[in-house]
């Protein structure tokens, strides 16, 4: 699809500005992000080509601004449920639990 | 505009944590499977890796020999092999070609030979550029390439994953395989730098 | 579904999941083949990038038989192709604004390409 993951030769993304250092993750959700793509994609939810694709649809504002580990979170969760590994619903739901146990 | 550092939304944490709780309570994935692979790829598999391929090819003809027809064989002699580097191509820098490799689709990178790729390399400044102005992005990383030489940049579009073989430096002659991996850093491997030179590390 | 447990992690890790196909797919095109990469635009995945479509590049490797994306991505099977590595000068791409010295050489499926007459 001709989506603006499509980044081949496009202009106007600013400079590269690689720093000398910087950890594997800056995140603890992160690890957790990157963790569970090994036991998703092992358990036969999705294929690599789905997971890709998955990340393409992503609104094009959202995928621009987010981060990597950000995109697997939305092609992961957006897989399970269109396959039917879990619901929107049980998934809100555990939200809404976590949340009123902060 | 800044790129590396946009904050997420200030719930990813908490929808990060209710997916892996939802998976755990449905039996769907074993928490303990991820500890260890966040163990593995944190602390176990990284550059190192690759620049003990690289010390391997600039010591032993034959091994080098063997690198540039097979690398993924090659690569697993030294024990490395697997997810994300089931079939690897190595790229040799020379006097004629320096070579340099992105993903712009989306990226895909070597882990078993260099571990995660660092956010540059996964950010879209890189993408776009590097496969129009590879001479540009070289500079923002400080280094140049002789005008007469050819930038050749390998885009990963399949599954194939590609590892940079830079230029042995001058005055390591005689130094053991594990002195020469010292000087091999990771953006030598991707391309976007050199490797150290003995005055570096003396 | 099988659930991976912590003890499979080192052999998972290890051995990975190749994107190789089984099958016998007869290969279109040869090393040193000049080709022009497709312009097509599906809305559905394919891994053609834009930049190439439509540009003349040579063939510089054969990397064997692989699963196709643009079918796997939608279920519709393996669809097991050769997949090459095609070269095209930075001028041929960017036109005037990138150098010829400069080259792109990047991984396309045998359905991306076409023959060019030499």
């Amino acid at each position: 699809m001709n989506g603006v993951h499509d980044l081949g030769g496009t202009h106007g993304h600013g400079p590269i500005a690689p720093p000398a250092e910087e950890p594997i993750f800056a995140h603890d959700w992160e690890r957790r992000m990157f963790a569970l793509f090994v036991p998703a994609f092992g358990g036969g939810h999705f294929n690599v080509d789905e997971f890709r694709h998955a990340i393409e649809r992503m609104d094009p504002v959202h995928y621009l601004h987010g981060t990597y580990y950000e995109h697997w979170h939305h092609a992961i969760e957006t897989l399970l449920i269109e396959k039917g590994a879990i619901t929107r619903e049980e998934l809100d739901a555990k939200i809404r639990q976590l949340k009123g146990e902060q | 505009m800044s790129h590396d550092h946009t904050e997420p939304p200030a719930d990813i944490e908490l929808r990060v944590k209710a997916l892996e709780s939802l998976l755990t309570e449905k039996g769907l994935i074993d928490p303990a499977a991820l500890d260890e692979l966040v163990d593995t790829y944190e602390n176990r598999i990284g550059p190192r890796n690759g620049a003990m391929v690289v010390a391997k090819a600039w010591s032993d003809p034959d091994y080098k020999a063997r690198l540039l027809t097979d690398a993924t064989a090659a690569i697993a002699e030294l024990g490395f092999s697997g997810v994300q580097g089931e079939d690897m191509v190595v790229v040799e820098n020379t006097q004629d070609v320096h070579n340099m490799t992105v993903c712009t689709l989306c990226p895909c990178y070597p882990w078993p030979t260099l571990g995660l790729p660092p956010v540059w390399y996964k950010s879209a400044p890189y993408r776009s550029r590097v496969v129009i102005d590879p001479r540009g992005v070289l500079s923002e990383f400080g280094t140049s390439v002789p005008d007469e030489r050819e930038v050749r940049v390998w885009d990963s579009s399949a599954e194939l994953r590609y590892l940079v073989l830079p230029e042995r430096p001058d005055g390591t002659e005689g130094w053991s395989e594990a002195q020469l991996a010292d000087l091999v850093t990771r953006d030598s491997m991707i391309g976007t730098g050199f490797p150290k030179i003995p005055a570096d590390i003396q | 579904m099988p659930v991976v447990t912590k003890d499979m992690i080192p052999l998972i890790v290890k051995t990975g999941a190749s994107g190789r196909a089984h099958g016998d797919a007869a290969p279109s095109f040869q090393v040193g083949d000049k080709v022009r990469a497709k312009n097509f635009n599906p809305p559905t995945h394919t891994r053609l990038p834009r930049y190439v479509r439509g540009k003349v590049g040579t063939i510089v490797m054969d990397h064997g038989v692989f699963v196709t994306p643009d079918t796997a991505a939608h279920g519709l099977g393996e669809h097991p192709q050769h997949v090459y590595n095609v070269a095209f000068g930075g001028d041929e791409l960017w036109g005037g604004n990138a150098s010829p010295k400069d080259k792109v050489y990047i991984d396309l499926w045998d359905d991306y390409l076409e023959a060019v007459a030499p």
